[in-house]
């Protein structure tokens, strides 16, 4: 026998990083387990990242089952996509359609995505060359601001980001920071008397045939004029359509349970898989986070400061705090507004508005999305 | 430098666009189309 132990025994070959990409598995499972944070997305990435990192695994080698997934579902933007549609079908856009305006406060949120990429690009190719940031790695991690697991995997892979894993992990793990992280910029933005303003809970009726309509005319609309947003822009109303037409429930319902929840499992665990600790293991990943936070808290603001100038504008019948809702992590920054508006007034119901803006923020996000794929290449 | 504030500019400007242009299409689709009554 001419076999060294460390070429069959795994613990022979665990060094720090590794072992700190094991740690980090376990901490995401434990956060999704004990914690409830995120679970359906924590536990299958924790998962990932542990089966991705045991040595002489070999899952992530050439033929190994996390390159092959990566290879079918992430390189060819196929599992963010089917994902879309289960969203597509699991959105009400009622409360957005019964409050157009509230469109307009979905687009000032993206905000987070362009500022944060101007940041980005600062500190790295920009003008610090601080850190390995180039155009097209910047506009990655802008994308976490869209608040959007899926327009972020679909952006990053596409523009060939080296920090696609770290990108997506920042933006699934902040969503569930929402409520942490837009309280006190929605009270640091407004004052009281705004907060308290309360709106009517009740809206104009939409008829059954708008809400059939919409998905098709979104689709055209976006698709015509930023054409790179369409497979995103096209699946999530597709997965629409299948709700609201009311002649394929046995579908829609397939896209909102069997589809997202398969896809899902399979998208975490990739994702988790992509996350070997020679490429997470960089300075960048931290930045990559707190560029996170950054874009969230940027989201918000802008979100609120339009809000404040549609109360000024409307007489203040508009509260601004509906703005924040603006980013499209659905529906918990709703909820948020929610929240913070009983806060100031224990009466004042803003969850059907909030919702408005929220819904309008996953379009916006989208639109977003596209226009970093669109302007990029022209400038990179 | 100049490129990515030209990006940060010309981004949030197609943003607003399409979804003025949305904005639009649903005020003009919620005034033509008047909910039924089973709506």
């Amino acid at each position: 026998m001419d076999i060294a132990a460390g070429e069959f025994l795994g613990f022979l070959n665990l060094n720090w990083q590794l072992a700190t990409m094991l740690v980090v598995g376990g901490v995401l499972i434990y956060l999704g387990i004990a914690k409830d944070v995120e679970p359906v997305l924590l536990i299958p990435i924790g998962t990932g990242i542990l089966l991705a990192n045991i040595p002489l695994g070999g899952l992530v080698d050439e033929g190994g089952i996390f390159a092959i997934l990566r290879q079918a579902g992430i390189d060819t933007e196929l599992f963010p996509l089917l994902i879309f549609v289960g969203i597509g079908a699991m959105i009400d856009f009622g409360p957005f359609l019964e409050r157009p305006y509230t469109v307009l406060l979905g687009a000032a949120a993206q905000f987070g995505i362009f500022g944060t990429f101007f940041l980005v690009y600062l500190l790295g190719d920009g003008w610090l060359h601080i850190l390995d940031f180039s155009l097209r790695d910047a506009a990655s991690i802008g994308i976490i601001g869209s608040a959007d697991g899926p327009t972020s995997i679909y952006v990053s892979t596409v523009l060939g980001s080296k920090y696609a894993a770290a990108i997506v992990v920042a933006a699934y793990s902040y969503m569930a920071l929402v409520p942490i992280i837009q309280p006190p910029i929605m009270r640091l933005l407004t004052t009281k008397e705004e907060r308290s303003v309360r709106m009517p809970v009740k809206a104009t009726a939409v008829s059954q045939r708008t809400k059939i309509i919409f998905p098709i005319v979104t689709v055209l609309i976006v698709g015509l004029i930023a054409p790179k947003a369409t497979p995103l822009i096209g699946f999530l109303m597709f997965g629409n359509l299948l709700r609201e037409c009311g002649v394929v429930e046995r579908l829609s319902l397939a896209a909102q349970n069997e589809l997202a929840n398969i896809t899902t499992i399979l998208l975490g665990i990739t994702v988790g898989g992509m996350m070997i600790a020679s490429e997470f293991l960089k300075p960048e990943t931290i930045i990559i986070f707190v560029m996170g936070i950054v874009a969230f808290a940027l989201d918000t603001g802008a979100g609120v400061i339009l809000g404040k100038i549609m109360y000024l504008a409307s007489g203040r019948k508009i509260n601004p705090l509906i703005g924040a809702a603006g980013i499209s992590a659905f529906p918990m920054s709703a909820r948020v507004v929610q929240r913070e508006g009983l806060k100031a007034d224990p009466q004042n119901h803003l969850l059907m508005h909030a919702a408005g803006a929220n819904t309008a923020g996953q379009i916006a996000s989208v639109v977003a999305g596209g226009a970093m794929l669109m302007l990029i290449p022209l400038f990179g | 430098m100049l490129d990515a504030f030209w990006i940060v500019l010309l981004g949030m400007a197609l943003v607003f666009g399409v979804l003025g242009l949305l904005l639009g299409a649903m005020i003009l689709l919620n005034k033509l189309i008047r909910p039924r009554e089973k709506d």
